[in-house]
């Protein structure tokens, strides 16, 4: 049985933090994760339940000169409707855009999205070819500490984090993308909307003369963390984007990719269709 | 008597074909129903059951004791409690068990006064178990020497059943073309809005009450009775609004009985609601099978012979989910005609959850089959498809094999209409060229056509249905009808019908249907039957009540009885629509003069129509009808996607009743049959489903629906009310064949094990482009 004994709903951020400092309590954001695992018994609440959502100043997207800045319980919403984005970081516009449907994105916070450490988390690999870090902060010697740390160490396996109980991730932030900066997402499943990917595929480089630099590939789905493509990122690093780039890095995708079957899709099909994604989002920056 | 006649005349007007309202749409869009799942009695008990969460075992022992301890429980039932209470269509089920033959085997319930409190009574249950070995799969079920499912049932045989004409042998030996294939349908389950639901109640004179979703209650009597050991006629079956049924409240599930032996228990109303998860797991399924079909044609194109060998994975118990090869027979042997017919079904037992009833009734599995068998075949000969089609097209007049008798048939112009409005023909032709050209995207087109019952099917002794009906003193219209609501629209075509013969306002027709102990017998909604038989039902006791009112009308008036029509809640002549009087002040006058009368009626309809019979050679229904439907999609050949850009229907509807309700049912019976075709799939391991959820069951959801392109056939079925047939189950059939053969028409690749997932599709191109290679 669940027994929760205190429900919070705190203003200020180090009020949420002091509750937090035990390791005792659930955060709760959109819930749209945290309900089903609860439902589903595959997860216990903690003695208190922490609603995080009033906090001020942990919604909204600040754009600066050179950094962005998403507070973690910005909804997917927000971040598909934001303008801004969709100039400077489009690709995350693209993953919010075919991320469930409109009342989940609603609620569903960016957050909640990144500490619920799925390896199917759409707004992850976005992220992580964005180079964005996360800001974890705690209530510690009596004051708010908080830290900062590069969003591809953040995951450990499906569910678990580096985070610790009494850490709340409070934002996201990344540099602003040089204008040269090309990025691209991808997801599948058989449904349109109301999809979990069976595997997604961001891609993020600079691309300057038909050359690629500054490669980052990710994929979600295909390992246990969401992941950065190494292997793919290194055959494409420095070259010009032509067919025999694109094949090669189509040929190294399965070192990177270590899929598993399960009740969604077998492991030869995200297998296949990493390498058809590594493809078409590499023909599609080449303008074909 | 003398009459003034001062308003303007009322104009003939007809609402056969017209858009009407269902009754209830206000109130259900705007969440003021009460659904059965809302309803709180006074006093009233929550039950929950626990279930085996394995697929075969024996209960080496169960103890209740500190379930039955905690507060606010009322009672804790077990198999013992259940013992010799058997129900079932071969009486091989028990509402609570002691031995498990599947997952969602029930093996204890409690009654509590929360149901966080049957929850927590429900852990406290501790039962051991020994594993025993199960079977999975009909082949596995039937392999000798295989664990027994039902100790009574060797080989693990439940029902069988057998269908031969002509001279098989012939046949194939005078066949210049045969198409060989197993086809093998899945498990998918209906999925309704409204989960499983009843609350039962009993008085001290042992009468129970039983509030539930059934969708035939009158044999639903004679089925629960026996799952409680008390008398049919014990029994009063209340029918709120649910949240659909699609064949699923077509039996009795073990759930229904477990509310009434807890209230009978308790003394108190019990009431118990599965969850979701528990709605997947524990609810009726479409039966997978294995479909060995042969199908042969001669060098011009006309077909020979068709045989299928059906093996049926009955689950771990019979309902009435077995008796669908009555109607996969149906098919086999009248879909087109076929001159040689040798059908045969075998249902086996396995461990896996047990197969119901659901929309389309086996014919969803037959025809996916038959209708991929006939697109093959035109391929073979080398023949124009449609030409090939219309070859072979029965037409009105003609019987099937097993004597379905063909009066009104509208299958070419079904064909007909369905191919000239898509370009089915060119289409075909210009994707299968374009199927090797280079190109990720490739279109197709595919055409796939059925046969189903329409005028109700008599598979038992009756198909028929009492209406009663009676006109109060203010024109108001009541009809007590044994005709089910459960969401398909019957409540718009009683009112409807009503309406246009006795020429009063819909508002002004009340449907009462939902208490057995008033409404009179029917056989339930099934077989695509309610508008023809309660339709048929309506119009003739609406008929009676009209006579009795014109004949009084045309004594009070002094006018002749032919010359008056009921029109615009008046008595009118019916050449120039001169109102004579108003309908409430005729039936006032009737009411109160020296020899009073009052307008209740009531009609016993039975269709024309012959009972099944053993030999499986009767015409069956009262009508037949055909659909066709042209699929045309787009296929992804690197990820497997499939989209469906479009569908043509044309089917025989006999004549519109009430348009909007018709095309709701076609455009809902795709959206199930899509479901079916492309995504839906319960994903059985071991006798566990993995995916009960409609994270991992996927539904077709808003944005996948094609737009649809609705053609009505108007065959005017002479038994049918106005001309109708029945038409909600052959959307559901027709589809899944139509996007298959479109996806071999774009890809060449075939898929005889539905859904046609990305993945296997996917997998079916990667495969093919190797062995080309
Ligand atoms: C129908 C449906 C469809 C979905 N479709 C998609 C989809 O297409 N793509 C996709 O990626 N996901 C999908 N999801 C999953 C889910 O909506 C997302 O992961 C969402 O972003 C979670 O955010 P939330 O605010 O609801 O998190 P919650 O459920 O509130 O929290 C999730 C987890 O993170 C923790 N947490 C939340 N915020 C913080 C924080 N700031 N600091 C520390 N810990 C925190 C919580 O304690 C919990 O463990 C879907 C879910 C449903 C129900």
């Amino acid at each position: 049985m669940q027994e929760i004994s205190s429900y919070l709903a705190p203003r200020r951020l180090d009020q949420a933090l002091q509750a937090m400092a035990d390791g005792a309590a659930t955060v709760l954001c959109g819930g749209t994760d945290l309900a089903l695992q609860t439902e589903s018994g595959a997860r216990h609440y903690k003695a208190k339940l922490l609603n995080i959502r009033r906090i001020d100043g942990l919604t909204g997207i600040e754009v600066k000169a050179d950094q962005v800045r998403i507070g973690a319980a910005t909804t997917v919403s927000d971040i598909r409707g934001n303008p801004e984005l969709a100039t400077i970081a489009p690709v995350l516009v693209e993953a919010a855009e075919h991320f469930a449907s409109e009342q989940i994105r609603n609620a569903a916070s960016l957050g909640g999205n990144i500490c619920n450490a799925s390896p199917a988390g759409d707004m992850i690999p976005p992220l992580l070819v964005l180079g964005a870090s996360v800001e974890l902060a705690c209530w510690r010697d009596g004051a708010v500490q908080t830290r900062l740390m590069p969003l591809e160490g953040f995951f450990v396996s499906p569910g678990k984090t580096v985070k610790l109980a009494e850490e709340l991730l409070t934002a996201v932030v990344f540099d602003r993308p040089a204008a040269d900066f090309v990025a691209r997402f991808k997801k599948s499943g058989p449904r349109p909307a109301l999809e979990i990917s069976t595997v997604s595929l961001a891609l993020g480089a600079r691309l300057s003369n038909g050359k690629l630099s500054e490669v980052r590939v990710a994929m979600g789905s295909v390992a246990p963390t969401p992941l950065r493509a190494r292997h793919v990122e290194a055959v494409l690093e420095g070259k010009a984007l032509d067919a025999a780039s694109i094949a090669a890095a189509v040929a190294s995708a399965a070192e990177d990719a270590k899929p598993i079957d399960d009740v969604r899709a077998s492991a030869w099909y995200r297998g296949h269709l990493v390498r058809v994604f590594v493809e078409e989002v590499l023909n599609d920056v080449r303008g074909n | 008597m003398e009459t003034k006649v001062t308003a303007a005349p009322i104009a003939k007007t007809t609402l056969i074909g017209q858009r009407v309202k269902k009754p209830d749409a206000p109130d259900k869009a705007t969440g003021k129903t009460r659904y059965i799942n809302d309803m709180v009695l006074p006093q009233m008990l929550i039950g929950k059951v626990l279930f085996a969460g394995r697929p075969h075992a024996r209960i080496i022992r169960i103890d209740t004791a500190a379930a039955a301890k905690l507060p606010g429980v009322y009672a804790v039932l077990t198999g013992k409690d259940a013992a010799g209470l058997k129900f079932g269509f071969v009486r091989d089920n028990v509402a609570l068990k002691d031995k498990v033959r599947c997952e969602h085997d029930e093996i204890a319930a409690v009654a509590a006064e929360t149901e966080e409190i049957a929850s927590r009574a429900l852990e406290l249950i501790d039962v051991e178990f020994e594993d025993l070995p199960g079977v999975f799969t009909p082949e596995a079920g039937a392999a000798t020497g295989a664990p027994l499912v039902q100790e009574k049932f060797p080989g693990n045989k439940s029902l069988s059943f057998e269908f031969k004409h002509g001279d098989l042998a012939a046949a194939e030996r005078a066949s210049d073309f045969v198409v060989d294939n197993v086809f093998r349908p899945h498990h998918v389950t209906h999925c309704c809005m409204g989960t499983s639901c009843a609350i039962a109640d009993f008085d001290h004179n042992g009468k129970l009450t039983i509030w539930t979703q059934t969708q035939y209650p009158y044999n639903y009597k004679m089925d629960l009775a026996p799952a409680l050991g008390i008398d049919p006629g014990d029994i009063r079956v209340i029918q709120p609004p649910i949240g659909g049924a699609f064949g699923s409240k077509l039996d009795v599930y073990p759930y229904e009985p477990i509310a009434a032996l807890l209230a009978k228990k308790t003394g108190r109303p019990v009431k118990v609601i599965y969850t979701r998860e528990e709605e997947f797991r524990a609810s009726p399924t479409r039966q997978a099978a294995i479909i060995h079909m042969r199908t042969g044609c001669s060098r011009d194109g006309t077909l020979t012979f068709r045989s299928a060998d059906v093996l049926l994975d009955n689950g771990a118990y019979t309902s009435w989910g077995p008796t669908i090869p009555v109607i996969m027979m149906r098919t086999t042997s009248g879909h087109y005609r076929v001159p040689v017919v040798d059908f045969k079904a075998q249902a086996i037992y396995t461990n896996n959850p047990y197969a119901g009833s659901f929309r389309g009734y086996g014919n969803v599995q037959t025809t996916y089959a038959t209708a991929q068998q006939m697109d093959m075949l035109a391929d073979l000969v080398d023949i124009e498809p449609l030409e090939f089609h219309l070859k072979n097209a029965q037409k009105s007049g003609e019987y099937t094999p097993q004597q379905s008798f063909l009066r009104e048939c509208a299958l070419a112009e079904c064909l007909e209409t369905a191919a000239a409005a898509s370009d089915y023909s060119r289409k075909r032709k210009e994707y299968a060229a374009a199927r090797e050209l280079p190109g990720r995207y490739k279109k197709g087109i595919g055409l796939a056509s059925s046969i189903h019952n329409a005028g109700g099917a008599k598979i038992h002794k009756s198909d028929g249905i009492g209406t009663m009906l009676k006109v109060d003193d203010f024109a108001r219209v009541t009809v007590i009808t044994g005709a089910s609501e459960i969401g398909q629209g019957i409540d718009a075509v009683i009112t409807l019908i009503v309406a246009e013969e006795l020429g009063v306002p819909l508002e002004h027709v009340t449907i009462v249907n939902t208490d057995s102990d008033i409404a009179p017998w029917d056989v339930g909604v099934h077989a695509s039957r309610t508008t023809f038989i309660a339709g048929n039902g309506t119009r003739r006791a609406a008929k009676k009540a009209k006579a009795q009112i014109l004949n009084a009308a045309a004594k009070m008036l002094g006018e002749p009885l032919e010359t008056l029509e009921l029109r615009g809640g008046s008595v009118v002549r019916d050449a120039c629509g001169t109102p004579l009087i108003e309908l409430e002040r005729l039936l006032r006058r009737m009411h109160f003069q020296t020899e009073p009368e009052l307008v209740m009626v009531s009609d016993y309809y039975e269709p024309n129509s012959e009972p099944e019979g053993a030999k499986h050679v009767s015409d069956h229904s009262a009508a037949y009808s055909h659909a066709v439907h042209i699929a045309e999609i787009t296929v992804d050949t690197l990820t497997g996607e499939i989209k469906v850009d479009k569908v043509t229907v044309a089917q025989d509807v006999g004549r519109v009743i009430n348009r909007m309700g018709l095309e709701g049912q076609i455009e809902g019976g795709i959206a199930i049959g899509l479901g079916y075709a492309l995504s839906e799939n319960m994903r059985l391991e071991q006798g566990l489903l993995k995916n009960p959820c409609f994270r991992d069951y996927k539904l077709i959801t808003a944005p996948e629906m094609p737009p649809l392109d609705l053609h009505f056939i108007e065959s005017n079925c002479a038994e049918g009310p106005y001309g109708a047939k029945g038409i909600s189950e052959l959307p559901t059939i027709v589809i899944a064949p139509a996007i298959a053969n479109a996806l071999h028409n774009a890809t060449g690749v075939r898929i005889f094990n539905p859904p046609l997932s990305p993945e296997k599709v996917a997998r079916a191109i990667f495969d093919a482009k190797q062995a080309g290679s």
